[in-house]
């Protein structure tokens, strides 16, 4: 029974992590991000929730939720890799700099929105599968 | 979901973007153009007064050869399309900043006519760098696609919203050649001489001279587009500005420099002077701060020590009892007065302690009076010590730039604190400094990060002050060759940098009066309004670049 409990505070974690990431981190608001930020925020807090209370449902949201989680980080590398693809093409060499952040930037999602999900999704996938 | 299988959906996600990365950056990169375009303008006082698609540079086209005979001092400008790709339109935040600030422009087709709005339409207008706002982190960058989608309009005669949803547009790459201009040779660190130095700061002070009017008050903020006055004004840029007067007067015996340096001097007297309970201070407000009180100090230790004007010296000992009335017992300065309750406000803002301390310093040296020199040094401590104290503090520096002009003038040991911060300040400065390739447009030497923002000049050149004042406490303490050649570099690269953009005369066609902003230094490359403390901070740096490398006297 460890094991879901560190994932139900790891998914605690996560869900503050990605508000102030968003809400706090980001200087305004648009609502391409603001609302997946704020499902994400919600699903993984019911995650833990559920987990906790070791209820009936939790595997079945953990799945989900790491699953939703795994396809918005892998669709956010992608954007920002698109992103940083263009502006190589518009602007050319971008120096040491740009290419720093841009990493930085990718770096900073893998843990919490790719490797996190992924553990996850195959934990509870397995233990889905033995019941 | 199992492990081999969620394996085998990331590598194909990883194949996949990838893939769609290299097809990115082919989609978008510079072609070659579809047919050769060259563009012939005619420019008349910074407006466009006729175009023309010819076949060469040099070659003739009747409207053009009209408006070069008819137009009053007509400047002919070919623009070569060098380079041509795809761009992404929509939304307009990502349009704004697909275009290269100063390089690109667009070409736009609809309803089968075909209009450019090339670089040099935008720098006229001054659209670079105003598309995306962020005044929360002051970011400011992209073309103003307002702008240049109106510009369109003018030219497809059509609706700007019908030019957005329905025109085909394409970002271009020109090369300008001006055949009565030829390009002059690329100022870098390596080619760059004490002479050229030496002419662009005279050049620097002569502008501002000029724009000194009969009152002693200066064109604080310019649009050199236009050759308008903007609005705004400050005593501490005034007093700035005036520093440096008296620096460029003493550099060259200029007569006419000196009287600028004393008009400018006397206003600052005459008009700004009032009282802080028992002091003399600067500022007429019921709250005043103290950045005005330290650089009037600045500017008059200057004009005393040059003898220029020897009748300063009772007020720098006045205005420094003031500043050491402000200062609190652990170095730091109260920066805010209230003239109505009498009384010192404890508060901070950037600069004043830096300011305050250097003028303390300056006062010092020009006096010997050791309660100015005690001060300044606890300013000193103060500023490398307790206020820049945090964890990381050894791998980030903020903007300020008169500590290490200070320490300059007080620090006598290799091992002093101070030495060691400016040093690593030093370090700090050339990480961040761009270097050749970093971006396409011609910024090596300058300050940033990333190749989008458009690097400005003033950030080069007061760091550059600092910089070169450190060389000078290094030079003088014995540092190791290797830290020296490397701020020397630094500093080399960073003057280059501001020389190439200074306006002698810059982009004179796009110029309403070329001849009243020559000298002038911009607010960057793409950004042609011209600010007093512009010019100030980069004449300083290079006037103390020629003294501490050996050719004008201290």
């Amino acid at each position: 029974m460890r094991i879901p409990r560190l994932f139900a505070a790891l998914d605690l974690a996560n869900a503050i992590l990605v508000g102030l990431g968003v809400f706090v981190g980001l200087p305004d608001r648009w609502l391409a991000v603001d609302l997946p930020a704020a499902v994400l925020m919600a699903l993984f807090a019911l995650t833990a929730i559920g987990l906790l209370a070791r209820t009936g449902w939790a595997q079945k949201v953990a799945r989900a939720t790491a699953a939703l989680a795994l396809g918005l980080g892998l669709l956010l590398i992608a954007l920002l890799a698109l992103g940083a693809s263009y502006l190589v093409g518009i602007y050319g060499p971008v120096g040491q700099g740009g290419a720093l952040i841009y990493v930085l930037i990718i770096a900073l999602a893998i843990p919490y929105l790719v490797a996190l999900p992924v553990a996850q999704l195959l934990w509870f996938s397995r233990a889905g599968a033995g019941q | 979901m199992t492990a081999s299988r969620l394996a085998r959906v990331l590598a194909v996600y990883l194949a996949a973007v990838l893939a769609l990365g290299i097809v990115v950056v082919r989609t978008y990169a510079l072609g070659t153009p579809e047919r050769p375009v060259v563009l012939a303008s005619v420019w008349s006082a910074g407006k466009l007064v006729a175009r023309a698609e010819v076949a060469a540079v040099g070659a003739h086209a009747a409207e053009v050869d009209r408006a070069m005979s008819e137009a009053p001092s007509p400047a002919l400008v070919y623009e070569t399309v060098t380079g041509e790709s795809r761009i992404v339109t929509k939304p307009h935040w990502l349009f704004a900043i697909s275009l290269v600030p100063g390089r690109d422009g667009v070409m736009a087709r609809m309803n089968g006519k075909t209009a450019y709005v090339t670089p040099d339409d935008l720098l006229a207008r001054q659209a670079y760098d105003h598309g995306v706002n962020n005044e929360a982190i002051g970011l400011a960058a992209g073309v103003d696609v307002q702008l240049l989608l109106a510009m369109l309009s003018e030219r497809l005669h059509a609706s700007a919203r019908d030019i957005a949803d329905a025109a085909v547009i394409r970002r271009i790459r020109v090369e300008r050649t001006v055949p009565s201009a030829p390009a002059p040779v690329r100022i870098t660190a390596d080619n760059m001489t004490h002479a050229m130095v030496r002419d662009a700061t005279l050049d620097i002070a002569h502008y501002l001279a000029r724009s000194l009017d009969g009152e002693g008050r200066f064109r604080y903020m310019v649009d050199a587009t236009e050759n308008r006055t903007l609005s705004g004004y400050d005593w501490p840029r005034h007093a700035g500005a005036t520093y440096f007067l008296a620096q460029a007067a003493a550099l060259s015996g200029n007569a006419d420099l000196r009287y600028a340096a004393l008009r400018a001097a006397a206003r600052l007297r005459d008009q700004g002077l009032s009282t802080c309970g028992e002091y003399k201070c600067i500022g007429q407000e019921d709250v005043v701060e103290i950045g005005s009180s330290s650089l009037a100090v600045i500017a008059f230790v200057e004009i005393v020590r040059t003898g220029i004007d020897e009748s300063y010296r009772p007020l720098i000992a006045d205005l420094s009892r003031f500043l050491r009335s402000q200062q609190r017992a652990d170095g730091e300065f109260m920066h805010q007065y209230d003239r109505g309750a009498r009384h010192p406000i404890d508060v901070q803002f950037v600069y004043f302690t830096g300011e305050a301390s250097l003028a303390l310093a300056r006062s010092y040296l020009l006096s010997k009076g050791t309660e100015d020199r005690d001060a300044a040094r606890r300013a000193l401590a103060y500023l490398v010590g307790p206020a820049w104290q945090f964890f990381g503090n050894r791998y980030y520096f903020g903007e300020e730039h008169w500590t290490c002009q200070v320490m300059a003038d007080l620090v006598e040991s290799p091992s002093d604190p101070a030495l060691d911060f400016c040093v690593r300040w030093q370090r700090f400065g050339r990480r961040m400094q761009h270097t050749e390739g970093d971006s396409p447009q011609d910024t090596d030497g300058a300050l940033g990060m990333d190749p989008v923002i458009t690097p400005r000049l003033t950030p080069v050149a007061s760091r550059c002050e600092a910089a070169v004042a450190t060389l000078d406490a290094a030079t003088r303490l014995g540092l190791p060759q290797a830290e020296r050649g490397a701020i020397d570099r630094q500093t080399r690269r960073a003057l280059a940098f501001l020389l190439r953009h200074q306006f002698r005369p810059g982009p004179a066609h796009l110029f309403a009066d070329p001849a009243a902003v020559h000298g002038a230094i911009p607010g960057s490359p793409v950004d042609f309004q011209l600010r007093i403390d512009y010019a100030q901070h980069a004449g300083s740096a290079m006037i103390r670049w020629l003294q501490v490398t050996g050719d004008a006297a201290p």
